[in-house]
């Protein structure tokens, strides 16, 4: 399994479109600091660019990696190698080469300029939201065969998760203002890998005082330790039940 | 060395392979043939692990396939179509093949074939821009690498050049000498001929005869393998 897990973070490192990703992250991080003479303001900047990009980009390049990987696929497969140890060492190779790529290029830049908690946070969001999209990808691949097919279902799932579920949140809270709805709104977003991300980091922000009285029931669940770990426990949730799905599907897949 | 016992394979509604019963032995050379569509890849494939059946079992060496991936050590495969991932040059491919197969020592390879289709010359190219017959040839020196007792050749011959092509059957003809077990599915009758000693026809999923070249040529008093199998096709 590592040598899988090697030989695809070797090949992704070869890749131009890895480093395009690095080289754009590391452009918009280290270019927002240095524009922008608030590190509050810039680190909402890099918060958006981070729930954006970093989905859309993960979840088409794996899509599309996998694809292209088909022969690497059969041929490693028809060696002694055994099928779950090569789709981890799928999965373990490109979330690294995707995490790395957000670590070294908003991560060092956030460390850099503006080192605290809400730094920290976003950085953990990000490398979470690069695992949650990598493991979504990998379910879209090995359950949809036609290439085309499954670009589209990838771009229809970032274009849910990034702005169309949002949308429908409003959509409910507008219908029903007149009731409390704070908690099953709360509940809700945990449907949404990219608003928990969102929710965690704004938190550990002043930007959270805007949110004014609806946003006090979030401020209470999520400034606290608990808010935090159940957060990160319901993205590892969004991580694990993904890869586990392609994995048994992949376990049992016609090649 | 392999036995498949009351195999089954459905795509969707369609049946691809049907109650496909065979018992293959060491120092046989099978040839597999069949119209196209007739289930030969697929029956290769299952046989590989990269497909899996809906029922029924193959033991390979007497181990359950299902078991665990270990008896593909045994197994040498040469896909229909040698895809390889693009931007891997030749020898990083044989790096990466030897990397994943730690179980065969270095003095236990086989580099006949490496050598004789002259794969040293072409090591530092591309694979996504080799033409198809010398992707053939890469992966013939692939298949017979590990020194695999038994070999799967799923059209060997189609995009090989008249020396190459001399150079394979030469290959396996005298793996046969060694009792190896060769699986090999061609359309060029002929080629099969010269390299095979039993016979296996499959139509749309089913088998439809399986004996020995000799045991042919008795029954239809033919002296070449495309005038038996079209003297038997009409028989029945």
């Amino acid at each position: 399994m590592q040598k899988i897990c090697f030989n695809i973070i070797y090949d992704l490192l070869k890749n131009k479109a890895i480093l395009g990703y690095f080289i754009l992250l590391s452009m918009v991080g280290w270019g927002v600091f240095m524009l922008e003479s608030q590190p509050e303001k810039a680190l909402l900047t890099l918060l958006q660019i981070t729930l954006m990009v970093l989905p859309l980009i993960t979840i088409t390049f794996t899509t599309i990696y996998y694809y292209n990987s088909n022969e690497f696929i059969l041929l490693l497969l028809a060696q002694p190698i055994k099928r779950g140890a090569l789709i981890i060492g799928l999965y373990t190779g490109i979330s690294i080469a995707f995490s790395g790529a957000f670590l070294l290029g908003i991560g060092l830049p956030l460390l850099f300029y503006y080192p605290g908690i809400e730094s920290i946070s976003l950085i953990t969001s990000g490398v979470l939201l690069s695992l949650v999209f990598t493991a979504i990808a990998l379910l879209i691949s090995t359950y949809v065969s036609d290439k085309a097919r499954g670009m589209g279902i990838a771009l229809i799932t970032w274009a849910f998760f990034a702005f169309i579920f949002d949308g429908l949140l409003l959509l409910f809270m507008y219908q029903l203002a007149d009731y409390p709805i704070e908690k099953p709104v709360l509940m809700l977003s945990f449907l949404n890998p990219v608003d928990i991300a969102r929710i965690l980091v704004i938190m550990k922000t002043e930007a959270s005082a805007m949110l004014g009285l609806s946003g006090a029931v979030f401020q209470n669940f999520f400034s606290g330790i608990t808010g935090s770990i159940v957060s990160v426990l319901v993205m590892i949730l969004w991580i694990v039940g993904p890869y586990l799905m392609a994995h048994r599907k992949f376990l049992r897949k016609d090649l | 060395m392999i036995n498949i016992q009351s195999l089954n394979k459905n795509y969707g509604k369609q049946t691809v392979l049907k109650d496909i019963n065979l018992s293959f032995k060491s120092g046989q050379s099978i040839a597999l043939i069949g119209p196209n569509g007739s289930g030969k890849t697929t029956l290769i494939k299952i046989i590989l692990g990269l497909v899996i059946a809906d029922n029924g079992s193959i033991y390979v060496h007497e181990k359950d396939i299902r078991t665990g991936p270990d008896y593909r050590r045994e197994i040498g495969y040469m896909p229909q179509m040698s895809r390889f991932p693009e931007q891997m040059k030749v020898f990083q491919l044989f790096r990466l093949m030897k990397d994943m197969r730690p179980d065969v020592p270095e003095d236990k390879y086989d580099l006949t074939l490496y050598e004789s289709l002259k794969i040293d010359k072409i090591k530092n190219k591309n694979l996504g821009s080799l033409s198809g017959g010398m992707k053939q040839q890469v992966s013939a020196a692939l298949a017979y690498y590990f020194n695999p007792s038994i070999l799967i050749l799923d059209e060997p011959t189609a995009a090989l050049d008249p020396l190459s092509n001399e150079i394979l059957k030469t290959k396996i003809r005298e793996s046969l000498t060694q009792n190896k077990l060769i699986i090999t599915t061609s359309h060029i009758l002929n080629d099969l001929e010269e390299i095979c000693n039993h016979v296996v026809y499959l139509i749309e999923g089913k088998m439809t005869f399986n004996e020995s070249i000799e045991a042919l040529k008795e029954k239809t008093s033919e002296n070449k393998l495309n005038k038996m199998v079209v003297a038997l096709l009409q028989k029945k």
